[in-house]
């Protein structure tokens, strides 16, 4: 049981670094829209593309836009 | 399979695939989407839907969870206005170009719906050679977007996205909206921060409870309270502070808000936890504490979530005013941003564009609709040195015009000024919770003094503790979550049958209504107008004045002409002439037809009689030398209405028709419809005096109105509905705006009120009740710390489960 005194704090250093990940997160404007990812994850595949557009995928075009 | 009669009051056969309204009887046009031939009710949507299934992105009507804004006819000017956003000048207003050279734009849209629309504009945007990428962000209506300015210009977007349905305007960020997303982001930070603190000291919480019930060794007890302590401090400081904040601000001003039992419950039993971990006695409510702060945290920001998607950006009279301008400088006629215009200048409007500020005729004559203003759909004729409003729609012919005032000085601003001032002053009902915050917490007090007390007497090392759990067993979290989870649920629930709830505390009002007076006569009608006679004045039959008509008037711009869209044309019409402000006239075998104005017939029909004293919209028609008919057009009675009336009085409401029009169509529109009091020849001081006559009657008064016009006196009714037809949503001010008109909805809302009213009041006899048991358990000090928690959050979990009841 004396394993607690190391595992416990490890687990609130954890708990720390996700606090501030949420928080950037917030910061950086990726959870202004909650409706339209909520929805976007059961939209259905993108169209077929004309090959000159070339595009970043879903998940990266999630980037912060403010700086 | 469609399954047609799985709704019975919609036909979906009945009503356009892409925008919901219902479809002319006679107009034919369809557009094959998944494989089947959808209806569709003017071309406009048509060729949306067309552009939508070319481009690939069907999927956009299997997602879409509401009907798409009916798009604008498209007219001379949808190619031509927005190239002044390629004007650098005024592009810059909304643009910045970063380091390689992309131009970054952010646009507001006009119409959208849901998330599916985000998608369609998302895909179609991206699709635009030189597009890298393109952001909607629903919750603000915006749009932003990122193009190599070699490849593509600002306008082709613009066009792009109108031709898609919405309606594009630059961005420009305000102080307010600004505002509004800081505080989302802080709210939101506050609720991240809980939850994760919520989980950790619910995790050391489950090691202490059950180290309470079989034995724990004290110095891991100690680690587990040392260790919550500090995350526990921090939810209490960054997540919890609002609530102190509020409460303490409330009581210097000596009044009692549900904030205050809140605030001194986390403040109590998180200071109780603090002396218990530090001196190694009692007990430790952290992880009730934090779980209490996340739940009202949750509970709140759901609320905000849900009204605030209501306030569309957009949503602004000035919005509806067009952005690209013809004005004369330097004698030639150039377009300009509205924004530039400048007083006394020289404006030239095209019959069928809006007129863009409030201007002095010059030079033509024509007719504005200024429904906007007065709710009359019949055009007013103007001519030289007569004033025409921004807002209003030039009908018949091209006016030039001098420009007056800037557009804060103009009567839209000032009408939009006059809504914000009704509903500031606007009578609010104190909302219900913190009325019975204030004896709630008075007792609650009472109670815990007592216990502490008559503990002191008993076992004075046990008060403290005992005092504590009735506090914390009392936690007035179901109390304080009653209210605000039932007005979201409804508001939810009825935002789904095309309401639009801008006023949550209106729902309270509107549940408790007495009187529903409906606001002239234009919402009971259908406000288009439709033919309601024709007077033949030769040999004729009706059929055939009708063919000859609907085949002139398929040549003619002007509004009534649209009523004629619906029937059967003559075909072998030749040499059709469209005269602005006078009428169509066309060559049929060897012989010249007019159709349009009696001055305009009776050149080619001397003897043509003057029009019938009714009081409705006469057109003439006539041969050479032959007057053939009048027809007469009229805003005929919406087919509900009867239905709706009847459906009123029996949920036991007092119906009155209120009417600024002096002539007998009030009356005999409400003696049809069987509404007992009229009253006729109303101006808008009178009509607020008699509401307020009702209301210091005691009465509850739910007014009807079309939202913007007669803003004031909605605004001073306890509650206030908007019918609108999807296109006018963003100029209708009212605690509900029905969208699409559907009156039905109007009964439907009132009965949802109802409801939420009843869910807040089984909410609070939950919420009571609960205490009523608890607390004398708690007082005789026979609840253990885990069994108070466990009890708190049932209550809360079953006081929002019952709000969800309302989703359906």
């Amino acid at each position: 049981m004396d394993s607690l005194y190391l595992l416990i704090p490890i687990a609130l250093i954890f708990c720390v670094i996700a606090i501030k990940l949420l928080l950037w997160a917030i910061s950086s404007g990726q959870y202004d829209d909650l409706d339209k990812e909520a929805w976007r994850i059961l939209a259905e595949d993108e169209p077929e593309k004309t090959p000159n557009a070339t595009r970043d995928t879903p998940a990266s075009r999630d980037d912060p836009q403010h700086d | 399979m469609l399954l047609v009669n799985e709704t019975p009051s919609v036909n979906p056969k009945d009503v356009c695939y892409h925008c919901g309204e219902s479809i002319p009887r006679t107009t034919l046009i369809s557009v094959e989407i998944d494989g089947e031939y959808r209806p569709m009710c003017c071309p406009g949507c048509a060729a949306v839907a067309e552009l939508i299934t070319s481009s690939g992105l069907d999927g956009f009507y299997r997602q879409r969870s509401a009907y798409n804004e009916r798009p604008r006819q498209p007219d001379a000017t949808t190619a031509t206005q927005y190239l002044v956003y390629d004007d650098p000048e005024l592009a810059a207003t909304f643009t910045r170009r970063d380091e390689e050279g992309l131009i970054n734009a952010s646009i507001l849209l006009g119409g959208i719906n849901c998330a599916a629309c985000t998608w369609l504009i998302e895909q179609s945007m991206s699709a635009i050679p030189g597009v890298k990428r393109a952001l909607v962000q629903l919750q603000q209506a915006r749009l932003d977007i990122q193009f190599a300015p070699q490849q593509c210009l600002l306008s082709d977007i613009f066009t792009q996205l109108d031709r898609l349905g919405y309606q594009p305007r630059p961005f420009q960020s305000s102080t307010a909206r600004q505002q509004a997303t800081f505080e989302r982001r802080a709210a939101l930070r506050r609720l991240a921060v809980a939850g994760l603190g919520m989980m950790q000291v619910g995790m050391f919480a489950i090691a202490l409870h059950a180290g309470d019930i079989q034995g724990i060794e004290a110095n891991y007890q100690a680690l587990l309270r040392w260790v919550s302590l500090p995350v526990a401090s921090f939810v209490v400081w960054y997540s919890a502070r609002p609530f102190f904040i509020t409460a303490w601000r409330h009581l210097r001003q000596g009044s009692l808000v549900m904030d205050l039992p809140v605030a001194l419950a986390i403040g109590l039993a998180f200071l109780a936890s603090v002396w218990a971990t530090v001196s190694g006695s009692g007990q430790v409510y952290f992880d009730s504490v934090v779980m209490f702060t996340f739940l009202l945290l949750l509970a709140r920001f759901l609320e905000r979530n849900a009204r605030e998607r209501e306030q569309f950006a957009w949503l602004d009279a000035e919005n509806s005013l067009p952005s690209a301008v013809t004005v004369q400088r330097n004698g030639q006629w150039v377009t300009v941003p509205r924004m530039q215009l400048q007083v006394a200048e020289t404006i030239l409007v095209n019959a069928g564009e809006t007129v863009p500020v409030d201007a002095r005729v010059i030079q033509g004559s024509s007719a504005v609709r200024e429904d906007m203003f007065n709710g009359e759909h019949v055009p007013r004729a103007v001519g030289i040195n007569d004033v025409v409003y921004a807002g209003t729609l030039n009908a018949e012919q091209s006016l030039t015009a001098q420009v007056l005032v800037d557009y804060r000085d103009s009567r839209l601003a000032a009408l939009q000024r006059s809504i914000v001032q009704a509903q500031t002053h606007k009578p609010r009902l104190a909302a219900l919770a913190d009325r019975i915050a204030s004896w709630f917490i008075a007792g609650i007090l009472l109670v815990t003094a007592l216990t502490a007390l008559v503990w002191l007497q008993i076992a004075p090392e046990q008060a403290l503790w005992v005092a504590l759990s009735v506090l914390v067993i009392s936690c007035p979290c179901a109390l304080a979550l009653a209210t605000p989870a039932a007005l979201t649920g409804a508001a939810t629930a009825l935002r789904a049958r095309g309401v639009i709830v801008r006023g949550e505390n209106a729902l309270e009002a509107l549940s408790r209504a007495t009187h529903l007076v409906f606001d002239k006569t234009g919402t009971l009608t259908e406000g288009t107008l439709t033919l309601s006679e024709v007077v033949p004045l030769g040999n004729e039959a009706r059929h055939d004045v009708l063919a000859v008509a609907a085949a002139l008037q398929r040549y003619s711009t002007h509004p009534a002409a649209r009523t004629f869209a619906t029937f059967e044309a003559a075909t072998d019409f030749e040499h059709v002439e469209y005269q602005v402000g006078a009428g169509v006239e066309g060559l049929r075998a060897n012989d010249t037809y007019r159709i349009g104005s009696e001055a305009f017939c009776r050149e080619l029909a001397p003897d043509f009689p003057s029009p019938p004293d009714t009081i409705r919209y006469w057109i003439g028609l006539c041969r050479e030398g032959v007057p053939l008919a009048w027809i007469a057009l009229d805003d005929r009675v919406r087919p509900e209405a009867a239905e709706v009336i009847g459906n009123a009085r029996e949920l036991g409401l007092k119906l009155a028709l209120l009417t600024g029009d002096s002539s007998d169509q009030g009356p005999a529109l409400a003696k049809s419809l069987g509404i007992e009091e009229i009253h006729t020849a109303q101006t808008p001081q009178q009509k607020m005096a008699w509401v307020k006559a009702l209301q210091a009657g005691g009465a509850v008064v739910v007014m009807v109105g079309d939202g913007l016009n007669d803003a004031p006196v909605l605004g001073i009714a306890d509650a206030s509905f908007a019918v609108a037809g999807a296109t006018d949503l963003a100029r209708s001010q009212a605690d509900f705006v029905i969208s699409g008109g559907d009156l039905h909805q109007l009964i439907a809302t009132v009965i949802k009120a109802r409801d939420c009213r009843r869910v807040i009041r089984q909410n609070f006899g939950w919420a009571l009740g609960y205490n009523l048991c608890a607390i004398p358990l708690a007082a005789c000090g026979l609840i253990p710390p885990w069994a108070a928690a466990i009890g708190m959050s049932l209550s809360s979990l079953l006081v929002v489960a019952n709000s969800l009841r309302l989703h359906r």
